[in-house]
């Protein structure tokens, strides 16, 4: 997969092409198997007798989805979409929503200005949040401009140096991971 | 109102239950979420890519992918004892892929195209762009100083170090101030659904 | 008071909140940012009949979020008579991004496959976005329907990234950093994301260096491209209510603060 960067001959094309099928085939039969793995665990629990409502609840989902696609398709208007609209999407959406609470609760119990630090924090999250208002333009158009200068510059200067460090790091344990020396995807030093 | 607005409507609030505590209901629903979304999935994957790119091959005479189709089927012998280790094989060409396809791009996108444009004038192109430059360059180099752990921080280290903790702070008051309103927009769009579609209160 | 009890106070003001300021049938007016009209003028400057991959990169969960935006971007590319090629990268986002591709061609009268098609889903974004460059065919046989690649007359004279003339990533999470790290890097396609917020400041440093071509991110960038579209929809609706809780999150963050220094102070 690195090699294929520096040779346009047909040949290391041909290897990139049965590599990338490869990896995507495993990748799929990587889903299938963790599906499989849920199911089994659901499975153990409801003959060990716990929790046995809900543990059926998720097997029930994991069998109708499949049963309902192989009859009636995956189009628009068929069984399979309208759970997808329905049922999954809405509550996962619901669940989603649910964090706005929370960030209500921390900000009231959480954010504290402890030290300078954690005021800048603050104070740079509070112009943000002005930033953002639409009440439209006159004395609120200043916290727009501040908002997005802080954006563009100290905000992204640190993002910045974050990438740079992540692509650093992601390069050194990429190139442990090929020699051999990092192993822990084993799940042990053997 | 139809039967599917009627039921998404319904465990909305469900889920929304969890917010006074936890109860049976939102326990259901969570349970029935996880087995929808999981039977959602295997669907996807079985359509989009195992018949796709495995059974309608084979049925077509190209024997090519019983390679990766056996490789593959290795990943079972997890489930059993005696056969845990074999998934380490195909494991080790996905992940062996991942990190090979990776090497390039994280030198190109993430290392040299990040810092090319922190290289760029400080001066010329008027005050506020100089003092942004100026700010972005600095902001850059005691970041990077900050997470650089194998030297001790005294000195002018020390100092340029510490300055890297003022510019993070700034970036994490600023994603703070953007995840929350991204949360606040889900909340919103959700809260639309519930008065509009279920309740007919509001008309868009 | 118990820190239970507060908590539900806290919870009740904001939903309280929120509902009130969506009984209201008021639209705040928003000032279109340079972000936002960076990506309006870059979709407007494309030639009729370009073909633009669509990427739909994100689940279910942020679809309250990102669906407004998701809408303004496809009303506007299929407005300007762009060819339209939708895939998916993560599973939800396939029945979502056809759901959505096909509303809104329906909308404009687009027909399937001359103005629009649809891929589907497959899986391993990386290895995903390296076989689009070499050969979309290599990819994708079928479309999501079953039907051939070949047989689909817009798609006739494309099959790499290469005659694609731009990427849009819909994204809520990190997959439009693996279009620029493999497909722009590589194939030098040029990549543009409507995100959720949340990811904004992820992507800021690639906007800024021109790995992302733009960038528009969530409600408040949809209230902004549906003014730039002259049309009223869920993002300007969301803004009152958006702006009522940044000011009660405010409220909020002084208070807590205002009771942690007094008590502070008491100690000492």
């Amino acid at each position: 997969m690195f090699l294929q960067y520096f040779s346009p001959h047909p040949l290391a094309r041909a290897v990139n092409r049965g590599m990338l099928d490869y990896w995507q085939i495993l990748s799929a039969i990587a889903l299938v198997v963790g599906v499989v793995g849920v199911a089994r665990t659901n499975l153990m629990g409801l003959i060990a007798g716990k929790d046995r409502i809900n543990r059926l609840t998720v097997l029930a989902g994991v069998m109708a989805m499949p049963i309902l696609a192989w009859l009636w398709g995956t189009t628009a208007g068929s069984p399979f979409v309208w759970m997808f609209e329905y049922v999954q999407m809405p509550m996962q959406a619901t669940v989603f929503a649910l964090l706005a609470f929370f960030v209500a609760s921390a900000s009231f119990r959480g954010f504290r200005a402890r030290n300078a630090q954690a005021t800048v924090l603050l104070v740079s999250a509070t112009i943000i949040l002005m930033s953002r208002l639409s009440f439209g333009e006159g004395f609120l158009s200043q916290f727009q401009w501040i908002g997005d200068w802080m954006r563009d510059n100290p905000s992204m200067a640190a993002r910045r140096a974050i990438l740079i460090g992540i692509g650093l790091g992601s390069l050194t344990t990429s190139l442990r991971v090929l020699l051999g020396v990092e192993r822990t995807w084993l799940g042990g030093s053997k | 109102m139809d039967w599917g607005t009627l039921v998404a409507g319904l465990l909305t609030f469900a889920v929304f239950s969890f917010l006074y505590r936890d109860n049976p209901a939102y326990k259901w629903a969570e349970s029935l979420l996880i087995g929808v979304s999981i039977g959602y999935t295997l669907v996807i994957a079985w359509t989009s890519t195992v018949s796709a790119m495995i059974i309608d091959p084979l049925s077509s005479g190209r024997w090519g992918v019983i390679v990766p189709l056996a490789v593959g089927l290795m990943l079972f012998g997890r489930f059993f004892p005696q056969t845990r280790s074999w998934s380490r094989i195909p494991i080790a060409v996905i992940i062996g892929s991942g990190a090979g396809a990776a090497i390039p791009a994280m030198l190109d996108a993430r290392i040299l195209n990040q810092m090319s444009p922190t290289v760029a004038p400080l001066w010329g192109n008027g005050l506020v762009a100089s003092f942004g430059a100026i700010v972005l360059l600095s902001g850059v180099l005691s970041t990077l100083a900050y997470f650089y752990f194998s030297r001790e921080r005294t000195g002018w280290f020390g100092a340029v170090a510490s300055t890297g903790t003022w510019f993070l702070m700034i970036f994490f008051g600023t994603t703070f101030g953007y995840t929350v309103m991204s949360r606040v927009s889900t909340f919103i769009g959700r809260m639309e659904f519930v008065l509009g579609d279920f309740l007919h209160i509001i008309h868009q | 008071m118990t820190d239970l009890r507060i908590r539900r106070w806290i919870f009740l003001g904001l939903a309280v909140i929120v509902v009130l300021t969506m009984l209201v049938p008021v639209t705040t007016k928003v000032t279109v940012s340079p972000y936002t009209q960076r990506m309006y003028d870059y979709i407007d400057s494309l030639p009729a009949h370009s073909v633009v991959m669509v990427s739909f990169d994100h689940d279910a969960s942020s679809q309250p979020e990102i669906r407004p935006l998701s809408l303004c971007l496809l009303r506007h590319a299929f407005s300007r008579g762009l060819k339209m090629a939708g895939v998916s990268f993560q599973s939800e986002g396939t029945v979502i991004g056809y759901r959505m591709i096909e509303q809104t061609a329906k909308e404009f009268g687009r027909e399937y496959g001359v103005d629009y098609v649809y891929l589907g889903f497959r899986p391993q974004l990386q290895a995903a976005i390296l076989q689009l460059g070499e050969s979309i065919r290599g990819l994708y046989a079928q479309d999501y329907f079953g039907t051939p690649l070949d047989s689909i007359p817009m798609l006739v004279g494309i099959d790499s990234l290469a005659q694609i003339a731009v990427v849009l990533s819909i994204a809520d999470a990190n997959n439009t950093t693996h279009w620029m790290e493999y497909g722009k890097a590589r194939f030098n396609v040029p990549i543009i994301a409507g995100v959720t917020a949340s990811m904004v400041t992820s992507y800021d440093p690639y906007l800024s260096s021109g790995q992302l071509s733009a960038m528009v991110g969530g409600l408040r960038g949809a209230a902004e491209y549906e003014r730039l579209l002259n049309r009223h929809g869920a993002g300007q609706r969301g803004m009152l209510a958006q702006s009522a809780t940044h000011l009660y999150l405010i409220a909020l963050i002084l208070t807590g603060n205002f009771i942690f220094l007094r008590a502070r102070r008491g100690k000492k």
